[in-house]
């Protein structure tokens, strides 16, 4: 039950804004205080109000009682009525006054054209009494009427009636006092409240400042600590990890130029080592298989029907498919074209060769015009290289487009096939690793490169580079949003 | 939404207020019941007695309140006698009295002896008894003056405040006005002022206070007052006694019917024979009543005529 209360309660207390909540309290604090000093103040001041018109119904019951006696003994009727009337002249709280013969007649009263008759009997008091005092609840509120014997009640009894119009009045003002207090004091509380709210929500929303401009990569974002209270070490909590964050991210930044210098080295490195076990194959390997071929012709050409002639023959069929396959390996690893003749031309050679290699039609358009920069044209054929290997072992393609142009200051590349495509989410396996190795070479010129595909949908790549000179450890941020 | 949650406590509140201010703090006296004050009904008529009641006059010699502490057990005596309510009759002065005895609207009454005079001169108001008073049906007027005062005689008066009891008063103004008279004065030139108390016990009461200088006042009621409040003996001073007159009497109406005279009379005499009177006659302080004549108040009458006393103060 007080669960539930307590979730009903925190339903709405915890919607708010911290301002409503300050607000609620002080606003809250001031209403039970004040509501708790109105009870208190109506309930102190309404019994002493009570007390003091019961003691006075006494006084001047008894007065009227002593100074009715001889008008009453002298049948002065008018008098009475004169004294009677004095009295309730000269006591606002009098209600009515009355004398009643010791045979129960009414002799004079003070009520206009007539009497309540109820009221007659609803009060008596024996002839030995002081006084006898009761209340009366009347059509205009309580009366306190006192009823006195005169003469120990041998000529008659005075009572006197004492309205708590007064008092009923008094309780009045004093609410409407309290009340206006409370008002007042109300406004003074909303605007302690607001400026409450300011000094308390000021320091936190710095605070919630300083995280997004953190969460947007901005470590040197620090926050004053304006008081010397939790929220200041929040603060102080806060720039400390912000401080930390910066080391971090420091460090990691030098990692990863490190990390992509290395990865610039070992591709160069690569490259020239392809280039130089090409140009040796082509070179030297080339030339002795070439050599070899020659000498096994001679071979055969000189001994005519001689038992070594068949070998000789199946020897120089070896050596040429040999040559044959030295020839492709150097292609493969840096084909001379690419730097002779330019991307494009060795582009459209690897295409021809993958085309027929594989029996998959390739659709090759290239527009480049001048030639590109020595590190662009590799990366984008290995980039190209790589694509056509995946799409051969993995892509069950029936046709494959390679489009190649030139877009102002970048180049533009995409690979496209009618596979049955991949989740290009997938984190694992050879086709991860080499879908990470084409990116990083895109990136390492500031490229980036895109991958379109969906589960018996195609897959494209797409991939730009820029032909301006780059350094490639700036511009972190944008390539991370990049990375898909 | 933020908006009409905050309005809504805040509404909450306001009335938990309200509600907590609305309750006053209960009476502790008991509540007997409801009356409309505003229901104003016409007083019905009292009904009409049965048997006329005597109506008997006491002339203020001493206050109502006094009066009627003192007669209380005389008129029970009477009503018993008589089988017959008493209804008691009082009036501030003795003129009034007077009038009522005049008009056959009292039947009995006990006057003062100039009131006596002036009735039985002017309308015949009859004598009934006398009381008797430590064996006398005299009295005297005492000048009475505060325990302090240097006042010798009247003389020493000059020029101070003077309490006179009743305008008709023989022992309370006839006699004092006589004895300005003798000065070769009138109270109105001799002292500062006089003021009337309307009774004997009240004149008392205005010297003992200081609110007059001097004060003349029945013999009787002075002697009675100092019975039931000895103290007062050391508050005054009497520093003058009159010759004695003819005591206060009790009076019918000229209209009586001589019957109820008759047994009216009889009863009063016949009471010094009975002992359950005696308790009433002590709260009187009379011994018995007489029959007495009216030669007993010529003397009375002399001095009034001799002041050319008219009965108008």
């Amino acid at each position: 039950m007080s669960r539930k209360l307590f979730q009903r309660f925190w339903a709405v207390a915890g919607a708010v804004s911290v301002r409503t909540k300050i607000l609620g309290i002080v606003l809250g604090s001031i209403f039970l205080l004040g509501s708790a000093v109105t009870f208190q103040a109506r309930y102190a001041l309404g019994s002493t109000l009570a007390l003091r018109l019961e003691e006075q119904s006494i006084s001047i019951a008894r007065d009227l009682a002593a100074r009715a006696a001889d008008l009453i003994l002298l049948n002065d009727l008018v008098g009475l009525h004169d004294l009677l009337n004095e009295t309730l002249a000269n006591n606002p709280n009098v209600r009515y006054a009355f004398i009643v013969t010791p045979q129960g007649q009414i002799l004079v009263h003070t009520f206009q054209g007539g009497f309540p008759l109820p009221l007659l009997n609803l009060n008596t008091v024996r002839f030995d009494e002081h006084h006898h005092t009761v209340l009366l609840r009347t059509d205009e509120g309580f009366v306190w009427d006192t009823a006195v014997p005169i003469l120990d009640g041998r000529i008659g009894t005075a009572r006197v009636g004492l309205s708590d119009a007064s008092m009923r009045a008094a309780l009045t003002t004093l609410t409407a006092q309290i009340f206006l207090t409370i008002l007042l004091v109300s406004g003074i509380g909303i605007l302690v409240a607001i400026f409450l709210t300011w000094v308390l929500s000021r320091p936190i929303l710095d605070l919630v400042a300083a995280t997004r401009e953190i969460a947007k990569g901005n470590f040197s974002v620090r926050v004053a600590r304006w008081a010397d209270d939790e929220i200041g070490d929040l603060a102080d909590a806060f720039n400390a990890m912000a401080g930390e964050l910066a080391q971090m991210e420091e460090l990691r930044r030098e990692r990863e130029t490190l990390r992509r210098q290395l990865l610039e080295k070992v591709i160069s490195m690569q490259e020239e080592e392809r280039r130089r076990i090409a140009r040796e194959l082509h070179d030297s390997t080339s030339q002795n298989l070439t050599s070899l071929i020659v000498g096994l012709r001679m071979m055969e050409a000189t001994c005519q029907q001689c038992p070594s002639q068949t070998r000789a023959s199946d020897l120089r069929a070896i050596a040429s498919r040999t040559l044959e396959e030295v020839h492709d390996l150097s292609l493969r690893l840096r084909p001379r074209v690419l730097d002779d003749l330019g991307l494009a031309a060795a582009i459209e050679r690897l295409a021809s060769e993958w085309e027929k290699h594989y029996r998959i039609p390739v659709d090759v358009a290239v527009q480049l015009g001048e030639r590109l920069p020595g590190e662009v044209e590799t990366a984008l054929y290995r980039i190209v290289q790589e694509a056509l290997t995946n799409i051969a072992r993995h892509a069950q393609a029936h046709s494959v487009g390679i489009l190649l142009e030139r877009r102002g200051d970048y180049v533009r590349a995409i690979v496209e096939d009618d596979g049955i495509g991949f989740e290009p989410n997938t984190k694992f396996g050879e086709r991860h690793l080499g879908l990470v190795g084409m990116r990083e070479r895109a990136e390492l010129l500031g490229g980036k490169l895109v991958i379109e595909s969906a589960p018996g949908r195609g897959t494209s790549i797409f991939i730009e580079i820029p032909l301006t000179p780059f350094s490639s450890s700036d511009e972190k941020a944008e390539k991370e949003e990049w990375r898909v | 939404m933020e908006v009409t949650l905050i309005r809504r406590w805040c509404l909450a509140l306001l009335l938990s207020v309200l509600l907590g201010t609305a309750c006053s703090p209960l009476p502790k006296t008991e509540i007997v019941g409801y009356v409309d004050l505003n229901a104003l009904q016409p007083l019905p008529t009292p009904e009409q007695k049965g048997i006329l009641p005597l109506r008997v006059a006491i002339a203020a010699v001493i206050s109502p309140k006094g009066t009627i502490e003192s007669y209380s057990p005389f008129l029970k005596y009477l009503e018993t006698k008589l089988n017959r309510p008493i209804e008691l009759v009082q009036r501030r002065t003795y003129l009034e009295i007077n009038n009522l005895i005049e008009h056959g609207e009292v039947d009995l009454a006990f006057v003062c002896t100039s009131a006596y005079i002036q009735g039985h001169d002017a309308f015949g108001m009859e004598l009934l008894v006398a009381p008797q008073v430590n064996g006398e049906t005299t009295y005297h007027s005492f000048l009475i003056v505060p325990a302090h005062s240097k006042a010798q005689s009247m003389a020493d008066l000059r020029g101070k405040v003077f309490a006179f009891t009743d305008p008709i008063s023989l022992s309370g103004r006839v006699y004092p006005t006589y004895l300005v008279h003798q000065l070769g004065a009138t109270p109105e030139t001799f002292f500062a002022r006089t003021f009337y108390t309307y009774s004997h016990d009240e004149a008392i009461r205005a010297v003992v206070n200081g609110l007059a200088d001097g004060a003349a006042v029945d013999s009787l009621v002075y002697e009675f007052a100092l019975r039931r409040d000895p103290s007062l003996k050391e508050k005054l001073r009497i520093i003058h006694k009159s010759p004695a007159f003819g005591i206060p009497p009790v009076v019918v109406s000229p209209l009586i019917r001589p019957q109820v005279k008759m047994e009216l009379q009889s009863l009063l005499l016949s009471m010094a024979e009975d002992p359950v009177a005696q308790q009433a006659f002590a709260a009187i302080g009379v011994d018995r009543f007489v029959p007495i004549s009216d030669e007993m108040y010529e003397s009375a009458r002399q001095l009034m005529e001799s002041i050319s006393f008219s009965g108008e103060p």
